[in-house]
């Protein structure tokens, strides 16, 4: 397949690079709390933030494969991309919840917020002493739903233009891995490693890592749209 | 959809349960992932152990790593010598445990061994029994996820168009994802710190001193994985099974290709249900376990 660079070409980019985009502000809204929520000593889920971004946003890129090897139309593709993120997401922080509640039994608390913002319970008696909050609370656990949301329709928005170049699911998946992963690092670098969601005040610093991941994105549209088409099935 | 269909998914589902909670369980003997730290710990605040430690990397990649291998082998049986499924599977997770065994011998040896100025010691008796089960549920593991990929490539119709390895690749980092965030709390919460006051994450004050004697004796690894196998590995499992069932469930019952937008929708009442559940339980813990006693803030509970 020869390149051929036309008006499709800037759509792809601009595919790729609004899908980096998403990927990289939905990263800011997934709770993780890193190995110290692994010990009920910080709220969120206790894993790393690339990893478990990645896990859900890949999840959600095996709906969107599924779904486009039986149609072109983009939405249908972005929105089983994003639902199966989020199922991946909501899964995990459901059955990590089972444990703090009904192992370690403690009650879910952030410690960034007095109040929590969507069922206004107060959130500082319940945190245990000598830690900072522990759990999933609903506020935590609706912004990590968000998160995996925009991760979802980044990874499948990432996915389609690869395919549509080069038609190869094999080689567009790995292409869509890889750029998930450079956009998930960028964020936690960003958040430092831990956040709670969308009502910690590290979100606040959301736009450093949106101009970093624009950069990013733009290298890696250009690359993309070089590379793909020599592999074509 | 049809009855044949739904059976594959649901045999999926209970595959992903299985290989869940095997995960959980080999990075529990293995004590490789969140909770390792404060075994790393422990030997530098003077609390040398009996606990393995094959942290080299972090769950998700590491099952990345065996999934995908097992995955690679079965598909060479499979795709050049035309191997009967079933017998490719089983090639490819033998050669992803065989693998995990040398990493995890060589993580062990590598780790303790530069532990030696805390008086950590290496013990062989620790290698020889602990690195055979870490490497039984790894091939419990990887068989399963090549299973499932084997499954949705091969049998399951819509066929789904990426090739085994990278399915593989891509359960592999997602099961060690929610064996990292789930099973790794029942080891890191629970487990390692039994002395404590119970209803309560680790006060930081405690980091490092981690339980050392056993029910009988010492306590090592395996002791670790006879009772994170009784909640925490269900509960990975319950996690990848819901994640594996539930995503498939809703493309094999409706068409993607005359019913997209209902498999949407179906996700998306998944997703809710979840949401509201997580709500139930977040009020009664609230309700069953109350407030801490020592809260001496203004914002009353």
């Amino acid at each position: 397949m020869s390149m051929t660079f036309d008006i499709n070409t800037l759509v792809y980019m601009l595919e790729i690079v609004v899908g980096s985009l998403l990927v990289s502000v939905g990263v800011h809204f997934v709770p993780v709390g890193g190995a110290p929520a692994a010990m009920a000593q910080a709220t969120g889920i206790g894993t790393g933030t690339v990893t478990l971004a990645a896990g859900s946003g890949l999840t959600g890129l095996l709906s969107a494969g599924l779904m486009m090897s039986v149609t072109d139309n983009i939405w249908p593709i972005l929105a089983t991309g994003a639902v199966g993120s989020m199922i991946m997401m909501d899964a995990t922080m459901l059955t990590g919840d089972f444990i703090y509640s009904y192992a370690v039994g403690c009650p879910y608390a952030s410690a960034k917020v007095n109040y929590d913002p969507i069922t206004m319970f107060p959130q500082p008696p319940y945190v245990a002493p000598g830690t900072v909050g522990q759990g999933i609370p609903t506020v935590c656990f609706v912004s990590g739903t968000i998160g995996a949301l925009l991760g979802g329709v980044g990874g499948a928005m990432i996915y389609y233009p690869c395919m549509q170049i080069s038609g190869n699911p094999a080689q567009s998946a790995i292409f869509a891995l890889g750029i998930f992963f450079v956009q998930s690092v960028i964020p936690s670098w960003n958040i430092q490693g831990t956040i709670e969601g969308f009502h910690d005040p590290k979100f606040k610093k959301w736009p450093l890592a949106f101009k970093a991941s624009l950069i990013a994105g733009i290298l890696l549209a250009i690359m993309t749209v070089l590379i793909q088409p020599l592999g074509g099935a | 959809m049809d009855a044949f269909g739904m059976g594959l998914v649901a045999a999926m589902g209970a595959l992903a349960t299985v290989a869940g909670a095997s995960e959980d369980i080999d990075s529990d003997i293995g004590s490789q992932s969140n909770p390792n730290s404060q075994v790393q710990l422990a030997a530098q605040v003077g609390n040398p152990h009996r606990i393995y430690n094959k942290a080299i990397a972090g769950e998700p990649p590491s099952n990345a790593l065996w999934c995908a291998t097992a995955c690679i082998m079965a598909y060479v049986l499979i795709e050049g010598f035309h191997m009967p499924l079933l017998f490719a599977t089983v090639a490819g997770a033998s050669l992803a445990a065989l693998f995990d065994g040398v990493m995890a011998t060589s993580a062990y040896f590598g780790r303790s061994a530069s532990q030696s100025r805390f008086n950590q010691w290496i013990y062989l008796d620790i290698v020889r029994y602990t690195t055979p089960s870490i490497m039984a549920h790894v091939w419990i593991t990887s068989f399963c996820v090549t299973l499932i990929a084997v499954i949705q490539v091969y049998v399951l119709t819509p066929h789904h168009p990426f090739p085994i390895p990278v399915i593989g690749l891509i359960w592999g980092i997602t099961i060690g994802a929610i064996g990292s965030s789930v099973g790794d709390i029942h080891y890191g919460g629970e487990r390692e710190f039994q002395w404590r006051l119970f209803g309560q994450g680790l006060n930081t004050m405690l980091s490092g001193q981690i339980v050392r004697k056993a029910e009988a004796g010492l306590r090592n690894s395996i002791d670790n994985a006879w009772f994170c196998a009784k909640f925490g590995g269900p509960c990975t499992g319950l996690g990848f099974g819901l994640t594996v069932f539930c995503d498939n469930w809703r493309t094999t019952v409706f068409d993607p290709v005359t019913q997209a937008p209902y498999a949407i929708a179906m996700g998306v009442i998944f997703v809710i249900l979840m949401n509201v559940y997580n709500l139930y339980m977040e009020i009664s813990a609230r309700k069953k376990y109350g407030p801490y006693p020592g809260y001496k803030g203004d914002i009353a509970a």
